[in-house]
């Protein structure tokens, strides 16, 4: 019994140091990847070498910033907004497995858990958008809604395909089903998925909400100081979750040579190309306008999505027998 | 795109909304400046606009009437602080004129490639500016490149990056420096060389044609009612460039038939259009840069200036002149009674015009293209207020 | 609407913090300073060039990516305050949070500049706002902004920061919010005819 509870303890520590140390590598990888794609060097001085304690000099400065609460704001929603999205993605990272064994919580649904408790994060900016009580707030977190509304849809539909594919609805299993043919078969999918992901991140060139040079900072306009550092954090936070998810579901997570040993270090890596990615796109592309992007969304993934789950469908079927 | 309005409600006339009075600016992202547009939306949809300018005042009207000739150049380089050579040279154009004086030919053709080069660093700086407002965060970094580029020369001749200085009433301040013609040749062939990468961000991507095409379109008779004039008119196949039809400098050689220049107009009127001006213009200018540097090379050494009075009292009369700067007509109405002040010096500056146009285009289009058309016209705001 | 806003505190952890750990703290602020460009005129160009790839102020940790002034630690007021500006410029200042740096970049902002004797420009931003440091030049060229950056953050590295000496710093500028009437100059009144 005192066994359990120490293992359990364990496993949050875990789970709570990888959602605060992966986001900031992340953050700190973009900041150089970007800085290198445009010529520059990005932070050099924090820390010493090539400014590695950049996020961490940040971190430092937001805690000591005077917080500030805007009268025209609905207080207690302007307050819980920022752990909304803190938590909903602390959720859908202790489900998210590094190897066969080597997973914050083994649950049977994991793959319905993640997509349940990962959209939350969205009412969070949401309900930033109300509560601040500024207009620039308000329409980002409209926008929010509705790119939420239009972007669920593929999602969900490109991962049920990964799970009829794989017969499971556990992130474990469907990596255990994982065979090399998926590259090809479930590209389509993994398209989907990928698009719709940086949609739900709010990452460039989805990012109306916090379009900077419409709405200011969207939603986060009015924040400052630690909450601000909050949403920062969920935003990469994010970006970790849906990378390591794609890298489960499409790359087969702990799967390459030697993966009894360093699994956990290929689920990383097969991650590390996603976010890489994501970050890439942000480099070199404008911002979609908000019609265009619903017209992406209905008009492009919803019947690639379908299409992909149909492929599926009467692949398992043949393939089965 | 044709428009399609579907409204959903209880009973007649669906939900009853209420419009929301947005203020863009003063200080705002898109503005890069001080401009300030009330906004007046339903839902994401602008239904009026209207700019308020004033908040880049400085009185540089006023001011001119307490500096004496000499000292006008130092504030006309400064209302639009993106061709500064370009506003001292149409300054100076003036003065000139109203003494009736003759400018060395060498000044002349030195002052015409300095005009040009400070075209293409005030076009670089939009064409990294404007897909900042789009969300791009890359190409600006490209454009400021070859902007450092070429500032290098500039600052080498004149000793400042942005407000050089360098014209004088009946010249020049100097002659240029030694081999200073070599190494400009060479900044103009290495912008040249880089400058497809850039074209390839902007033009050639799909999600910045797909937020600027067909967005904005201004119809020649929008652009004659406001006086816009410049890349943007140009842009809706208003054919009109002083350079040409007003050749002042060395421009009527340059725009001669079988000379460099030309004048870069499109069709559609659209914020793509306009943006493809601006590109395609800045190949002309280096090619008249070109053709200026070869044409310097060829005159040989000579005087760049004449001797001025120490008192510089220009004759009692008006007179107007206006130049084609970067951003459109850029004019000076200039009042003498022979005194060493002027009585006064009236500037029509181009983004002023440009930028009141706003209130016709901008209604009826939504908040994000507000960005993207507010961007295209490419404005300075201290040429707006002056 | 004006209304009366608290004077500034400084923030939970800094409260909070023992002695020893304002060497930390120091350092968090000093190599973290989200910078806001209050980009008026000539010098936001500059401003901009600074911010690029050959001098690239984000090296210092300055980082250019705050969209608006509730996230910015540093604000740079970079060109021309004029009079009829010089009320935003107040009001953007007040919603910065606590602690928070001025740098004036240019002549105009500083001084007023080549404007100095117009009827409409502010003479140097300080008469609204107080300054940490002061760029001078017209325009300054952008490695006079990153002296000024390493100024500052020399300036921050020393400092030893209280909510008292924070209120000390706004005192004599009208307390915590001031109105456009008192940032504003009252209407000049016509010379008085001597003849």
């Amino acid at each position: 019994m005192a066994g359990d509870i120490v293992e359990i303890v364990l496993r949050a520590v875990c789970v709570l140091a990888a959602f605060l140390v992966l986001p900031l590598l992340v953050g700190q990888t973009e900041h150089k990847v970007m800085a290198h794609m445009q010529g520059r060097l990005g932070p050099m001085e924090a820390g010493g070498f090539h400014g590695w304690a950049q996020l961490v000099a940040d971190g430092i400065k937001f805690s000591q910033k005077e917080d500030i609460v805007p009268l025209a704001a609905d207080k207690r929603v302007f307050r819980i907004a920022p752990a909304l999205g803190i938590v909903s993605y602390l959720f859908a990272l202790a489900v998210i497995p590094l190897g066969p064994h080597t997973v914050g919580a083994d649950v049977p649904g994991s793959l319905v858990w993640v997509l349940a408790v990962g959209g939350i994060g969205t009412v969070g900016t949401l309900m930033a958008g109300w509560g601040s009580g500024n207009k620039y707030s308000l329409l980002g977190g409209l926008r929010t809604a509705a790119q939420l509304v239009s972007y669920e849809l593929p999602l969900i539909l490109a991962c049920a395909s990964f799970a009829i594919a794989a017969g499971s609805l556990s992130l474990v299993g469907i990596a255990h089903a994982w065979t090399p043919w998926w590259l090809l078969w479930q590209l389509p999918g993994a398209l989907v998925f990928l698009v719709a992901a940086t949609a739900e991140l709010q990452r460039p060139p989805f990012d109306m909400p916090v379009a900077d040079s419409e709405l200011v900072m969207g939603p986060y306009t009015e924040y400052t100081g630690l909450r601000f550092a909050l949403f920062l954090l969920a935003e990469y936070a994010g970006i970790v979750v849906m990378s390591l998810l794609l890298g489960v579901l499409y790359l087969g997570g702990w799967t390459g040579p030697f993966d009894h040993q360093i699994g956990w270090l290929w689920t990383l890596l097969k991650g590390a190309i996603f976010a890489v990615l994501i970050i890439w796109i942000r480099v070199a592309w404008p911002r979609l306008r908000e019609d265009q992007l619903q017209r992406v969304a209905w008009l492009g993934l919803v019947p690639l999505a379908l299409l992909q789950l149909a492929i599926t469908a009467i692949g398992v079927v043949v393939t089965s027998r | 795109m044709p428009e399609r309005e579907l409204t959903v409600g209880v009973g007649a006339g669906g939900l009853a909304t209420a419009d929301m009075v947005l203020n863009i600016g003063p200080q705002h992202p898109a503005t890069h400046g001080v401009l300030r547009l009330r906004i007046t939306l339903d839902g994401e949809r602008i239904k009026a606009a209207e700019p308020i300018v004033g908040y880049m005042h400085r009185g540089a009207e006023k001011l001119f009437e307490v500096r004496d000739y000499r000292q006008i150049l130092v504030l006309a380089n400064r209302h639009d602080w993106l061709s500064a050579f370009s506003s001292e040279i149409g300054a100076a154009l003036i003065v000139e004129r109203m003494l009736g004086m003759d400018v060395p030919e060498r000044a002349t053709w030195v002052r015409t490639l300095l005009a040009e080069l400070n075209r293409v660093l005030n076009h670089l700086m939009f064409l990294g500016s404007y897909p900042l407002e789009l969300g791009a965060i890359t190409p600006i970094f490209y454009a400021f490149r070859e902007r450092e580029e070429l500032q290098a020369v500039m600052e080498e001749v004149a000793g400042g990056r942005m407000h050089y200085m360098f014209g004088r009433i009946g010249g020049l301040r100097d002659d240029l420096p030694m081999g200073w013609t070599g190494r400009v040749r060479e900044a103009i062939d290495a912008v040249r060389r880089r400058l497809p990468d850039l074209e390839n961000m902007l033009v050639g991507n799909e999600i910045l044609q797909a937020r600027t095409r067909g967005v904005g379109i201004l119809d020649p008779k929008t652009i004659a009612a406001y006086g816009v004039s410049g890349p943007i008119a140009r842009a809706s196949g208003v054919d009109v460039d002083l350079r040409r039809d007003q050749p002042y400098l060395a421009y009527d050689e340059l725009f001669a038939p079988g000379g460099p220049g030309r004048v870069v107009t499109r069709e559609a009127g659209d914020c793509l259009a306009r943006l493809e001006v601006l590109l395609e213009q800045v190949h002309v200018s280096l090619e008249l840069a070109q053709a200026c540097l070869e044409r310097i090379e060829s005159l040989g050494p000579g005087p760049v200036n004449v001797k001025l009075p120490k008192v510089l009292k220009v004759p009692e009369g008006a007179d107007y002149l206006a130049t084609e700067n970067p951003l459109g007509f850029n004019g000076y109405y200039l009042v003498s009674r022979g005194d060493k002040t002027p009585w006064r010096l009236k500037l029509r500056s181009a983004s002023f015009n440009n930028v009141q146009v706003l209130s016709t285009l901008l209604p009826g289009t939504l908040l994000a293209d507000m960005v993207a058309i507010l961007g295209s016209m490419f404005f300075v705001v201290g040429d707006v207020d002056k | 609407m004006t209304t009366d806003l608290p004077m500034p505190r400084v923030g939970a952890g800094q409260a909070a913090a023992p002695k020893p750990m304002r060497l930390v703290l120091n350092w968090g602020r000093r190599y973290s300073l989200w910078v806001f460009n209050f980009g008026l005129a000539c010098c936001a160009i500059e401003f901009i060039a600074a911010s690029m790839a050959r001098h690239d102020f984000i090296r210092l940790g300055v980082i250019p990516f705050a969209p608006g002034p509730r996230q910015a630690d540093l604000m740079v007021v970079s060109g021309t305050v004029t009079d009829k500006m010089a009320p935003a410029v107040r009001r953007l200042y007040d919603q910065m949070p606590e602690p928070k740096y001025v740098i004036s970049f240019g002549a105009c902002s500083n001084s007023g500049g080549p404007y100095w004797d117009s009827y409409c420009v502010t003479k140097g931003v300080d008469q609204l706002i107080p300054v940490d440091v002061y760029v001078p030049g017209c325009p300054p060229r952008p490695e006079a902004l990153l002296q000024g950056i390493l100024v500052l953050q020399q300036q921050i590295a020393q400092e030893k920061l209280q909510t008292k000496s924070l209120r000390g710093r706004l005192g004599p500028y009208a307390g915590r919010r001031a109105s456009a009437a008192e940032v504003s100059r009252p209407l000049v009144a016509p010379p008085e005819q001597t003849t």
